[in-house]
């Protein structure tokens, strides 16, 4: 099979965007392909978009956003696909670009993803990302993903014994590492005792889904993140042979039940498990070699529910692991970096893309004060619906 | 009176809810089912209150849950009370309005949706 890799990057600052949609897109495009030296017009080598998107027809009224990208950026007659898989669909458009590479349907493949979710109101936002549920067994009964998030944490707080601090020492974990990171939407640091002392939590970290808190969810952010993909018997010949090759090794997919109570195990991330042993299968390696870590913490629960499914520690120990400072800057397994989903920000679309960026940074010897040293191996979990299509990545240095 | 169902597959006789349209036994293929009641005891798994309410409901917070029936089926619905909720407690289900409104093309309707509403015994 061609081996496909990474040789530019692009990231917005996540946050509230003062430009509309298509141009945060354009804005991360353009970045990765001047970080490649990819040109425009006649000297266009680009021959595949994809554009990520959970929101951009429903929120922004903006459909077929890979055609309008294409156009804006001058890269025609490029093939151009939109992809929506919810949370997941950045990801989602990295798999395509690989699987268009790798088929020999192109050579060279920009991949973007994106979101602008604060265009409107926080309900009609929370109603939006909520039309991912069942629509007849969970949507319908004003269940959100904070709801489903609240009642699997109870469920974990009751089988494995992780509490609420467990919680906030990764939000704080998350929120130190986004003060190192320029792209991110919050960059404050977060003092564990602010949030967890019961004299004042009630103010400085109101409850919002039962026994979830305010820092155990990520805000809502607008922004866009790009790869520039190439296969490498093609890297040379398109202009791109200075570029460093960030390998995609492994990547993977997998579904679980769309309705949440149908789960046999309800503390179970089914999918997380199974499309992160695939992508270790395809790379050829197993999590003892995974040096570095972005794992989907739209919920701080997840960041740890998602460490054990993906094997970098066992079952109902993630949390003690974070208690040990093993996931921080320094540890032994460094997870979310870029400050996670939690403190970078979530805008939907964008964050199965920003997660790769943040690891092509670390596997390039690129990510500064948040460099983790010798860092040659890496894996992204980008988490869509509830657990029901997750899209697991295995990155390598060359 | 509205009413919840569970569907039951003609073929091997597994019961799901909502409905499907295929058979979710894995060792099954049957794409027909007959309706059946679904109602009375269940068993709370998990629940949780939620204060950030999506578009639509004019109330502070709403409680959900995830029950357990007697014949094993699940469901996800709200609880329809606020003290004592406790993981494993024995509930009844009711069915009530659990939505007044509905989003139709950015347009919101009036049209009530019905569904589970757990209450104690």
């Amino acid at each position: 099979m061609r081996e496909v890799g990474i040789v530019g990057i692009g990231h917005t600052k996540f946050g509230k965007s003062a430009v509309p949609f298509l141009d945060m897109c354009c804005e991360a495009a353009l970045e990765a392909m001047d970080d490649a030296g990819a040109k425009t017009g006649r000297r266009n080598v680009i021959n595949q978009v994809f554009v990520g998107t959970m929101g951009a027809g429903m929120v922004n009224r903006i459909s077929g956003a890979a055609s309008a990208v294409v156009d804006t950026l001058n890269l025609r007659p490029a093939m151009a696909e939109t992809v929506e898989n919810g949370p997941a669909s950045g990801a989602s458009a990295v798999k395509l670009g690989y699987a268009a590479i790798t088929s020999g349907l192109c050579d060279c493949a920009l991949v973007i993803g994106g979101e602008a979710m604060r265009e409107v109101s926080g309900w009609e936002g929370t109603d939006f990302v909520a039309t991912m549920l069942h629509p007849e067994g969970e949507y319908r009964y004003g269940l959100t993903l904070p709801s489903f998030a609240g009642m699997f944490t109870r469920l974990c707080m009751e089988k494995y014994g992780l509490t609420s601090r467990d919680l906030a020492i990764v939000s704080a974990k998350n929120h130190a590492n986004a003060c190192l990171n320029p792209n991110a939407h919050i960059q404050a640091k977060v003092k564990l005792d602010r949030i967890t002392d019961e004299r004042y939590i009630a103010a400085t970290n109101p409850l919002v889904a039962d026994p979830l808190r305010q820092y155990d969810m990520c805000p809502v952010s607008d922004g866009a993140a790009a790869l520039l993909l190439v296969a490498r018997d093609k890297q040379e010949e398109l202009g791109f042979g200075n570029q460093k090759f960030i390998r995609i090794a492994g990547i993977a997919s997998a579904t679980d039940t769309h309705y949440v109570a149908d789960r046999e195990v309800p503390t179970d991330l089914l999918a997380v498990r199974l499309s992160a042993q695939a992508a270790y299968r395809m790379a050829g390696v197993g999590p003892e070699d995974i040096d570095v870590a972005e794992l989907h913490d739209a919920f701080q629960i997840l960041e740890i529910e998602e460490s054990e499914e993906a094997g970098l520690f066992p079952r109902g120990t993630g949390h003690l692991a974070a208690r040990e400072g093993r996931t921080a800057l320094g540890g032994d397994m460094p997870i979310n970096t870029s400050g996670g989903l939690k403190a970078k920000g979530h805008p939907l679309g964008a964050t199965g893309v920003s997660q790769i960026v943040e690891l092509v940074k670390q596997l390039r010897g690129e990510a500064g004060e948040r460099q983790v040293s010798g860092a040659k191996t890496a894996l992204a979990v980008n988490f869509g619906g509830f657990g029901n299509n997750v899209v697991s990545t295995v990155l390598q240095a060359e | 009176m509205e009413q919840m169902y569970a569907y039951r597959c003609t073929k091997c006789g597994k019961l799901h809810h909502p409905r499907y349209i295929v058979c979710q036994n894995p060792d099954c293929d049957g794409r027909e089912f007959v309706k059946e009641p679904l109602e009375g005891k269940c068993k709370l798994l998990t629940w949780t209150r939620v204060y950030n309410l999506p578009e639509g409901y004019m109330v502070p917070w709403l409680n959900f849950g995830i029950v357990e029936f007697e014949n094993g089926v699940r469901a996800s619905g709200q609880i329809g009370f606020d003290e004592g909720i406790e993981s494993g407690m024995e509930l009844v289900s009711t069915v009530g309005i659990v939505k007044e409104k509905v989003i139709k093309y950015k347009e919101t309707v009036v049209e009530p949706q019905y569904g589970f509403i757990f209450q104690k015994p």
